[in-house]
C-alpha cells in the first residue's frame, strides 16, 4: 500500500511483511499459528513521519519489531537504505541497521538498572568504535543536552533515579547517538503522564527538524498519532484498512473501521459529542481471522462479498488508500447490515469455539 | 482573589516513631545477621592466630571429660582429652572452608553453564539443560556419598563430590535469572545499539542476575554445611582425629548420655550459622528487590 | 450538586486524608479532598500518578494496607466507612459499594471459572442456594450483554478478551447492586472502541439501577464525555471542581492552571500537525515534601510570589465552580 514513488527513493520499503508466531493452546483455547502480520507494504520517505494506529490485535508493535528484524518476518522484503534487511546477518545486518533506531513504550525496561546514564548514551558509540574515549564523553554530554538533561546532574544517574519521562529521555539520547535517520517509536509516550507526554512529544518534533529524522510512531491513540504524523495507517488484526495524510484520514475517512474509532473517542473539544460506540461485538481471534476482509464481523456495511475477497487497497484519493469493498464514499450497501448480522454471529461462535 | 484565608498546613498523620522504627528494623535486619556470621569466621580463622588454642587433635587423656568453663578449656574436653573449643575452631574451618568453596565452584561452573544455556538457547540450551537435569534427578546425598566414597575420605573429594549436586542448582537458578533477563526490552535495546554477544553477557547479563545468585548461594551455603554434617554423620566424610561441625555431632551421638554438650555445642554452632545465612539472604533480598 | 449538603447525597466525603509510611519517610497520598456524589450521577476524578485520585476511593473502600493512616469522614448513605472494622466493611461492600479496577486480567481468578467467581461474588453477600446463585450469575452476564451467557459462564478468564473480562467484573461488582459503583481506571487499559463499548453500558446500567458511579482516570476525555461532575486532584488535594459542561464543551471556563495545562497537553485531532503542544516543565512533587504554598507553583506558567508563599483555599468562586488558585485563567484560556 504505497504512494506513487516520487522522485526521490523511499528510506524504508517494505513489501507483503508477514510475521507469524505459534501459540499454545491453553485451557480451552486452541493452539495454533498466530498471523499477526498479514502482507503489509508501506514506503517511507525521507524526513517522513508515517504514524500507525491500531488497537490491541492489530499487529502493529510486531509489524514495528519484524522491520526491525528482532526477530525476523516470516517473509516479505524490507529495504532500507537501499539494503534489504532481511537478507543480511551477522555484522553486514548491523552496520545497515546502525541507522535504524527503536524507542520502547517502558522506559524503564528499555534502560539497564545497573548502568549509569553515562554508559547507556555511550553503549552505541562504544559498539561501534565511534571515536575515542574523549570523543565519546563530549558526544554524551551534546546527546543528553539535546535531549534536555543536563549532563552534571543526570549522566551518572542510575534510571531508578529517573521519573518516567527522564528515563524515556535518556533513551531516545541513546537512539540518536549514533545519527539514525529513521526513529521506530513503539508507543514511546503511552506510559508517560500527560504533560510530561506533551514535553517528550515536543522532543520529537524538535529532533525531527534539527536532525531532519524520519519516524516510524506507533500508537493506539489517533490523536496522538495525527499530531506527529505526515500520513497515517489504520491497522486491524494484521492489516491496513487505510492510509493517507493526517488530515484527510481524520476529516475524510474512507474506511468503516476509522470512522468507528474516530467515534469511539472520547473528545474534550468544545462542542465534540459525546464518544459513541458504533461497532458491535469482540475482536476475532487472531488464530482463525474470518475470511475475506478481516473487519466484516464488526462492519455494519458488511455484505457477502466481503467474506468472499480480501480487499486490495485502492487509492480513491491522492495519496489515500483504503482496503474495502464499500468505502465511505459510497452510500451504506442495501443488503449490508442484515447480513453483517448473521455474519457476526456466525464467525464469532467460529472464531471463540 | 480570595476571600478566605488559606487554611494551616495539615498535621502531619504518621507517627514519627513508627517512621525511624521502620528504617531500624532494616538496618537491623541486616546487621545482626552479618554481624553473627563475621563474628563466627573471625572467631574460626583470625582467633586462632592470635590467641594459641590447645590442639585440637591430640588430647591429654588425663584431662578428658573435663566440664565446661574448666580452667584451660572453656568449653570442656571430649573423652580422649582434646579440647571441645579448640574442636570447635578448626572444626568450623574446615565447615566454612568446604562450604564456600563448594558454592564458590558452583556458582563459577555452574553458572556459566546456565547463563550459556539461557543467553544462546538453542541446542546449547537442550544439551547443558539435560545434563543439569540428570545430575538434579539424583538424591543430594546418594550422589555425594558415592563420589565420596569411590574417591576416598578427604576434604578436596568432599568438595568435589558436594560439587557436583551445587553445580546443577546453581546452574538451574542461573539459567531462568538469564532467561528472565534475557526477555526485557534494555537487552534488545543493547543487540540494537551493536554490542556483541560477549559484551552483553558480562555487562548486562552478569550484573543483574548477580543479586539472585548471591542471596540462593548463602542459603546454599547453609544446606551444604548440613549436608556435609550427613555425609560425616554416615562416615564418609571427614575422618578422625580431624573435625568438622557435621562429624562432632557424629560422635557426639555415640556418647551423647555421658557428655551431651558434645552433640550441643556444634548443633548450636550450626543453627546460628544457618539462620543467620537465611536472615541474611532475606536482608539482601529485601534491599536489593530480587524476587 | 453545587451545594455541599443535599438530602439526595449517596456519598458525601470530608477532608479524607490518607498517608504512608514507606521507607522510612511520610507519603501525603491524600491532603484533605470533600466531594460529593448523587445516586444516578458521575462523578471524575481526574489526576496524573501520584495526585491521589485512587487512594482516596480505596480508602472508603478499605481497601488500603493496614500501615495506611486514615482520618476525615466518607458518609455512604449516612453510614460512616472511615474506620470500619474489616467484617463491617464487607458487609458494605458488594451491597452498598463495589470497585471495579483496571486490569480484569490480574483482578480475576486465572484458575477459576468466571461463572464460579461471579456466583463466589453473590453468595459472599446472600444466603442463596447454589442453583439459585448460579440463576442470578447468568442473568448478571446478560445484564452486562455478554452474548452466550450459558456458554461463558463454563469458560476461564484467558479465553476471554479484555472487553469481555472487564464486562465480567461489572458483572460481578453489580452482584449486590450497589448502589455506589467506583470504577478505577477502569476502561484505561481497552481499546478506544471497546472502552466506548464499556461506558455505554456504564451509563445504561447507571440508568436501569440508578447507581451513583465514580469515574477515576486521567483522561479528562473520559470525563468530558461520561461525566456530570469533574474533580481535578494534583498532588493529594483537589484544585478544581466543577460540572463537567462548566470546564469542556462551547464557553468552557476552566480556571485553574493545572487543568488549562492538562487540556492544552492532550493532543486533539483538530490540532495541526508537527505543531509544539503547549507544555509546562517540570514534574509532579515528591509527595515526602511537597512545596510550601501550592504544589502546582513550580511548574505553573503564571506563576507570583503569592503563590508560594501560602497554599491557596479550594473555595466556590463561581455557582457550583470551586477552584484552588490566586491567579487563575480568564476565559478558558490561558493568560
Amino acid at each position: 500500500m504505497s504512494a506513487p514513488t516520487s522522485a526521490t527513493e523511499p528510506l524504508l520499503s517494505v513489501r507483503d511483511l508477514v510475521q507469524e508466531f505459534v501459540v499454545r493452546g491453553a485451557g480451552g483455547t486452541k493452539g495454533g499459528v498466530v498471523q499477526a502480520v498479514s502482507g503489509v507494504s508501506f514506503d517511507i520517505m525521507p524526513g517522513e513521519t508515517l504514524g500507525i494506529v491500531g488497537e490491541t490485535g492489530s499487529g502493529k508493535s510486531t509489524l514495528a519489531r519484524a522491520v526491525l528484524q528482532a526477530p525476523r518476518p516470516k517473509s516479505g522484503s524490507v529495504t532500507f537504505r537501499g539494503a534489504d534487511l532481511t537478507r543480511l546477518r551477522g555484522t553486514r545486518l548491523l552496520a545497515a541497521r546502525r541507522h535504524m533506531q527503536f524507542v520502547w513504550q517502558d522506559p524503564f525496561g528499555s534502560l539497564d538498572p545497573k548502568w549509569r546514564v553515562r554508559s547507556i548514551v555511550e553503549e552505541p558509540l562504544i559498539a561501534y568504535k565511534d571515536g575515542d574515549r574523549a570523543a565519546r564523553r563530549k558526544r554524551v554530554d551534546e546527546l543528553l543536552d539535546l535531549v534536555g538533561l543536563d549532563p552534571e546532574r543526570y549522566a551518572s544517574r542510575h534510571p531508578r533515579e529517573l521519573s518516567g519521562g527522564q528515563a524515556q529521555r535518556v533513551a531516545i539520547a541513546r537512539a540518536v547517538a549514533l545519527n539514525p535517520s529513521l526513529l521506530i517509536c513503539d508507543e514511546a509516550v503511552s506510559s508517560l503522564d500527560v504533560l510530561i507526554q506533551a514535553q517528550v512529544l515536543n522532543l520529537f518534533e524538535r529532533l525531527r527538524r534539527e536532525l531532519g529524522l524520519s519516524y516510524l510512531f506507533i500508537a493506539h491513540d489517533l490523536a496522538l498519532v495525527k499530531q506527529v504524523s505526515d500520513r497515517v495507517g489504520v491497522m486491524y488484526l494484521g492489516m491496513f484498512c487505510e492510509v493517507g495524510p493526517g488530515e484527510l484520514v481524520y476529516k475524510q475517512p474512507l474506511h468503516p473501521y476509522t470512522r468507528a474509532l474516530l467515534d469511539s473517542i472520547p473528545s474534550t473539544e468544545p462542542g465534540a459529542g459525546r464518544a459513541t460506540a458504533t461497532i458491535k461485538g469482540e475482536p476475532p481471534s487472531p488464530i482463525d481471522p474470518p475470511s475475506g476482509c478481516r473487519f466484516r464481523t464488526r462492519c455494519p456495511r458488511a455484505t457477502d462479498q466481503c467474506a468472499l475477497e480480501v480487499p486490495p487497497p485502492r487509492e480513491l484519493a491522492p495519496g489515500h488508500l483504503v482496503a474495502c469493498h464499500h468505502p465511505l464514499t459510497e452510500p451504506a450497501p442495501a443488503e449490508a447490515g442484515r447480513a453483517a448480522q448473521s455474519e457476526t454471529a456466525a464467525s464469532t461462535a467460529k472464531a471463540q469455539g | 482573589m480570595l476571600a478566605t484565608p488559606a487554611p494551616p498546613p495539615l498535621p502531619s498523620l504518621v507517627d514519627a516513631r513508627r517512621l525511624r522504627s521502620q528504617r531500624i528494623g532494616r538496618a537491623l535486619r541486616l546487621w545482626v545477621p552479618a554481624g553473627i556470621l563475621i563474628g563466627l569466621l573471625g572467631i574460626c580463622f583470625v582467633l586462632p592466630l592470635v590467641v594459641t588454642l590447645p590442639s585440637s587433635t591430640n588430647g591429654n587423656i588425663i584431662y578428658n571429660n573435663e566440664a565446661p568453663f574448666s580452667p584451660g578449656h572453656l568449653l570442656g574436653t571430649n573423652v580422649q582429652g582434646v579440647d571441645i573449643f579448640s574442636q570447635l575452631v578448626y572444626g568450623g574451618q574446615l565447615t566454612f572452608e568446604i562450604s564456600l568453596s563448594v558454592t564458590l565452584i558452583g556458582v563459577v561452573i555452574g553458572g556459566t553453564l546456565g547463563v550459556a544455556a539461557a543467553y544462546f538457547g538453542g541446542w546449547a540450551d537442550a544439551v547443558i539443560s539435560r545434563v543439569l537435569d540428570i545430575l538434579l534427578a539424583f538424591p543430594a546425598l546418594v550422589l555425594a556419598l558415592v563420589i565420596a566414597e569411590g574417591l576416598g575420605p578427604s576434604e578436596l573429594h568432599l568438595i568435589w563430590a558436594l560439587a557436583v549436586f551445587a553445580i546443577p542448582a546453581q546452574g538451574r537458578v542461573a539459567r531462568g535469572a538469564t532467561l528472565t533477563v534475557r526477555g526485557l526490552s534494555y537487552m534488545t535495546a543493547a543487540r540494537l545499539s551493536g554490542t556483541r554477544p560477549w559484551r552483553i553477557i558480562t555487562r548486562h547479563v552478569l550484573p543483574n542476575i548477580l543479586p539472585g545468585i548471591v542471596t540462593f548461594s548463602l542459603l546454599g551455603i547453609g544446606i551444604v554445611v548440613i549436608i556435609e554434617g550427613a555425609i560425616d554423620f554416615l562416615g564418609y566424610g571427614i575422618q578422625l582425629p580431624q573435625a568438622s561441625w557435621g562429624s562432632m555431632i557424629t560422635q557426639g551421638q555415640n556418647i551423647e548420655s555421658v557428655q551431651p554438650e558434645y552433640v550441643l555445642i556444634p548443633s548450636i554452632a550450626l543453627v546460628i550459622t544457618v539462620v543467620a545465612l537465611n536472615m541474611l539472604g532475606d536482608a539482601l533480598r529485601e534491599r536489593w528487590g530480587v524476587q | 450538586m453545587s451545594s455541599l449538603h443535599t438530602t439526595d447525597a449517596l456519598l458525601v466525603v470530608e477532608d479524607l486524608r490518607v498517608s504512608f509510611a514507606a521507607g522510612g519517610r511520610e507519603i501525603r497520598a491524600v491532603d484533605g479532598v470533600s466531594y460529593q456524589v448523587d445516586a444516578g450521577r458521575t462523578l471524575a476524578i481526574i489526576g496524573e500518578s501520584g495526585s491521589g485520585k485512587t487512594v482516596g476511593c480505596r480508602a472508603i473502600m478499605g481497601l488500603l494496607p493496614g500501615t495506611a493512616a486514615i482520618s476525615g469522614s466518607a458518609r455512604l448513605r449516612g453510614t460512616e466507612m472511615i474506620g470500619l472494622s474489616d467484617s463491617e466493611l464487607r458487609r458494605h461492600r458488594g451491597q452498598d459499594m463495589a470497585m471495579i479496577f483496571q486490569d480484569p486480567a490480574r483482578s480475576l481468578n486465572p484458575t477459576m471459572r468466571v461463572g464460579a467467581q461471579i456466583t463466589e461474588a453473590i453468595t459472599t453477600h446472600r444466603k442463596v442456594s447454589k442453583s439459585e446463585a448460579r440463576a442470578q450469575a447468568i442473568e448478571l452476564l446478560r445484564l452486562v450483554r455478554i452474548p452466550a451467557a450459558e456458554r461463558r459462564f463454563h469458560e476461564y478468564p484467558h479465553q476471554l478478551s479484555g472487553g469481555m473480562r472487564q464486562r465480567i467484573m461489572i458483572a460481578m461488582a453489580l452482584a449486590c447492586r450497589p448502589k455506589l459503583l467506583i470504577a478505577d481506571e477502569a476502561t484505561t487499559a481497552l481499546d478506544v472502541t471497546t472502552q466506548a463499548q464499556i461506558m455505554e453500558l456504564l451509563l445504561e446500567l447507571q440508568a436501569e439501577l440508578g447507581m451513583g458511579l465514580i469515574l477515576i482516570s486521567h483522561d479528562l476525555g473520559l470525563a468530558a464525555s461520561y461525566a456530570d461532575e469533574v474533580v481535578v486532584m494534583y498532588a493529594g488535594r483537589i484544585v478544581e471542581q466543577a460540572p463537567a459542561k462548566r470546564l469542556f464543551g462551547a464557553g468552557g471556563t476552566v480556571k485553574m492552571r493545572y487543568t488549562r495545562a492538562l487540556l492544552d497537553a492532550i493532543p486533539h485531532l483538530e490540532r495541526p500537525a508537527h505543531t509544539d503542544l503547549p507544555v509546562v516543565g517540570g514534574r509532579p512533587p515528591d509527595p515526602t515534601a511537597l512545596p510550601v504554598g501550592c504544589s502546582f507553583a513550580p511548574r505553573c506558567p503564571a506563576v507570583e510570589d503569592d503563590c508560594t508563599a501560602k497554599e491557596p483555599a479550594l473555595a466556590e468562586h463561581a455557582a457550583g465552580h470551586r477552584w484552588a488558585c490566586y491567579h487563575p485563567c480568564e476565559n478558558g484560556v490561558s493568560a
